[in-house]
């Protein structure tokens, strides 16, 4: 068995960390440095940094809720890759299909839109 | 780019389960546009006009038998039977489902997400009205059923599999009363069903792997023709039984089904043990008669110990049970047994016995659980044996239909129980799994006892300050509990004319 | 050629998975553990996808869309389960669902 076929993944890994040691390394010599205190605090994920953390380091649920609704219509969207690759050779029947399919992802979207689904508050 | 050939989809043939998901769609967008009062009658409505519909084409399509959309599904008599068989019982459960007038509101939560206990869920238990997403759920649920017993490839199965599953576990966590046991129930099933369709997939991709294809008729050419190794194809094929029977409630597989046969809200119960037992036994056989029937003399033994296992299991436990619903979440183990006999009986008799027996069981359980959702007390139902002492005396009627729903459970004469027991062990007699019926036969003896103990208790005992009321039905109810009873009846009776039709149907096409 | 790295990979991910979900008592591991056995059934299928003779090609790699999607779903409804029992509980331990002994 040769490894040979493995050598191009090993040389991706290897640009991979080059080019994030390579990021954080030179960004000190290169960049402005003018602090203020937005830039000081520590990010959290967009909310309000605190240093207790809420609820004892808890995560509020609505924020799984929202992750979730973007991973189910996030994945959906999967189907429309190998579509897109064979749209010549699909032709009309395969674009009908892909209307079909995105109107019934709506659906599921319009529901949850109407039932409060993707209010913060 | 290659040109691709589009395959050809047989649009007549696929309209019953095309009608039903575009039902359920539909049943999403009102519960997104309707205002609330009226979203319990249009979905209902909805529900039973789209299985009406589907039912009827299915009907007029009776004569097809097609390979369609490119070989993955196959309309055929068995097809066609069984998802007659589902939709006529989804029916049923649906009217179950639907009733609201033995409790304010029926039998389902207003809002799943407010938390058990709180102030909030007090008002809700008395005031609101039951959520109405339970109908485009169970139409989502009927619809992949349908998909399941007619997908002539396994990764067909699978998304059907996952399509009449993932409405369920939510179905599960419905419940008006006791949502903490639903709620549990629901997790319980999810996490056991998660598992064993992983199971089922890595099976999938196993046997691709031998095949080259996950087509029925790929299979079976290479079963007979191949001279690789069959390693991947037995453990394969494991792996995709261990999947199927899973859902059919097969040991050592059962786990989980009394605790979530009790969990879950009586009319889902009575969904899941009549339909989902349909689907799982239409895939089982479609698997094991169309794609795998090259190595059926390596399987027979092992699924034969499955079936030994499952009956002896739901016999002896159903033995000790004090709770009505496990009792009869281990009576439909048991069945899940002799039904297996049928399976493995392995001829054109074996099929349609299965077929038979399926339909005839199917109509008896969800008449059961439609009696248990009548029997009541102010905590709702009532389904501690205990507290069954008496009911003879206090609703002959109700009693009676209960007794002799058991009578057909325990396979009495002039029940269809009886016939189709009879059938699948005559089927598994002349294919010569003789010790499979012994086997039947002695646990049949054993199972019937925890029936008469039912009976007896009903009948003989005084009712005391705990016998419960039974609630005057609503219409759906009464329906759904007439149409169970004439079936048992009427099957017991004069089977033949069903007999004759699952006969007819016992032809798979490859 | 026989590509063994991947199916072993994914054989001692598929383990993996089925040991987490029987050793573990988070029930939100016990999720990942089952979305690591389905993973590893898409390393199998592109794998196979490769060196199989099947009559249409590439249909591995369009089986392993399916199940990403199918994954998918199937994290959207058990992720529901989970949340309404830990709000119930403020646990997800699997052991500490005592169906038995609850009353109404």
């Amino acid at each position: 068995m040769s490894l040979s076929p493995y050598v191009p993944i090993i040389g991706m890994f290897a640009l991979a960390a080059g080019f994030a040691v390579m990021s954080v390394a030179i960004a000190p010599f290169l960049g402005p440095r003018r602090f203020n205190k937005a830039k000081l605090a520590a990010y959290e994920c967009g909310i309000e940094p605190s240093p207790e953390p809420i609820g004892g380091g808890r995560v509020p649920v609505k924020f799984y809720l929202t992750a979730m609704l973007f991973i189910v219509f996030d994945i959906e969207i999967i189907f429309l890759y190998p579509w897109a690759v064979s749209f010549d050779s699909l032709g009309l029947f395969g674009f009908v299909e892909m209307l079909l399919f995105i109107g019934t992802v709506f659906i599921a979207y319009a529901y949850v839109w109407r039932r409060g689904g993707l209010d913060w508050d | 780019m290659e040109d691709l050939s589009l395959p050809k989809i047989d649009y007549a043939a696929v309209a019953p389960m095309l009608i039903l998901f575009g039902v359920a769609c539909v049943g999403v967008l009102f519960e997104g546009v309707l205002p609330k009062a009226a979203r319990r009658v249009t979905q209902l409505v909805l529900a039973l006009l789209g299985l009406v519909a589907a039912l009827s084409v299915i009907v007029w399509q009776s004569d097809t038998r097609v390979l369609t959309a490119g070989g993955a599904v196959a309309i055929d008599g068995p097809t066609l039977f069984l998802q007659g068989a589902i939709i006529v019982l989804g029916i049923m459960a649906l009217l179950l489902i639907g009733d609201r007038a033995m409790e304010h509101g029926g039998a389902f939560v207003a809002q799943a997400a407010i938390t058990v206990g709180s102030e909030a869920d007090r008002k809700q238990a008395v005031k609101e009205q039951g959520a109405t997403e339970v109908y485009p759920l169970t139409v989502f649920a009927i619809a992949g059923m349908l998909l399941f017993v007619a997908a002539n490839d396994l990764l067909t199965m699978f998304v059907a599999l996952e399509v009449f599953s993932l409405p369920l576990y939510l179905l599960c966590a419905l419940a008006r009363r006791r949502r903490l046991l639903s709620q549990e129930a629901a997790l319980k099933y999810f996490l056991l069903g998660a598992y064993a369709s992983a199971f089922f997939l890595f099976g999938v991709a196993l046997v691709y792997g031998f095949a080259g294809g996950v087509e029925f008729g790929t299979i079976h050419d290479s079963v007979t023709e191949s001279t690789q190794s069959t390693v991947l194809l037995y453990a394969g094929l494991a792996m995709i039984a261990i999947g199927l029977l899973f859902k059919a409630a097969a040991a050592p597989f059962h786990v989980w089904t009394p605790d979530v046969y009790q969990g879950a809200p009586t009319p889902i119960t009575g969904l899941m043990a009549a339909c989902t037992k349909v689907a799982a036994f239409g895939g089982l056989l479609r698997v094991l008669y169309v794609g795998f029937d090259g190595v059926a003399w390596d399987y027979t033994p092992i699924l034969g110990v499955v079936a030994v296992l499952t009956m002896l299991i739901g016999a002896v436990l159903a033995v000790t049970q004090t709770d009505i619903k496990r009792l009869l979440a281990y009576s439909s183990i048991a069945n899940a047994g002799y039904l297996l006999v049928g399976v493995l009986a392995l001829s054109k008799d074996g099929l349609s016995s299965t077929m038979f027996y399926l339909v005839a069981y199917g109509f008896t359980v969800i008449a059961a659980f439609g009696v248990v959702t009548l029997v009541r007390d102010a905590d709702g139902e009532a389904t501690h044996l205990s507290r069954w002492a008496g009911l003879g005396r206090r609703s002959p009627l109700y009693a009676g239909i209960f007794t002799f729903i058991l009578l057909a459970f325990a396979g009495i004469p002039l029940t269809s129980g009886f016939i189709a027991k009879f059938a699948v062990f005559g089927a598994a007699l002349d294919s010569g799994e003789a010790w499979l019926v012994v086997f039947g036969v002695v646990t049949s003896m054993l199972l019937a006892f925890p029936y008469l103990r039912v009976v007896v208790m009903m009948w003989l005992s005084e009712p005391g300050e705990s016998t419960p009321t039974v609630s005057i039905p609503g219409g759906l109810t009464a329906a759904a509990l007439v149409i169970g009873v004439v079936a048992t009846l009427v099957l017991g009776v004069a089977p033949a004319p069903l007999l004759d039709l699952t006969t007819s149907a016992a032809d798979f096409v490859r | 050629m026989r590509p063994v790295i991947p199916y072993v990979t994914a054989a001692l991910l598929f383990g993996l998975g089925v040991y987490g979900v029987l050793r573990r008592r988070n029930a939100v591991l016990v999720l990942m553990s089952v979305e690591l056995m389905l993973n590893a059934v898409n390393l199998i299928l592109i794998t196979a996808d490769t060196t199989v003779r099947a009559a249409l090609p590439q249909t591995g790699q369009v089986f392993a869309l399916f199940v990403i999607v199918i994954a998918a779903a199937e994290v959207g409804v058990g992720l529901a389960i989970v949340l309404q029992l830990y709000r119930l509980r403020a646990t997800v331990a699997v052991d500490d669902v005592p169906l038995e002994k609850v009353d109404a």
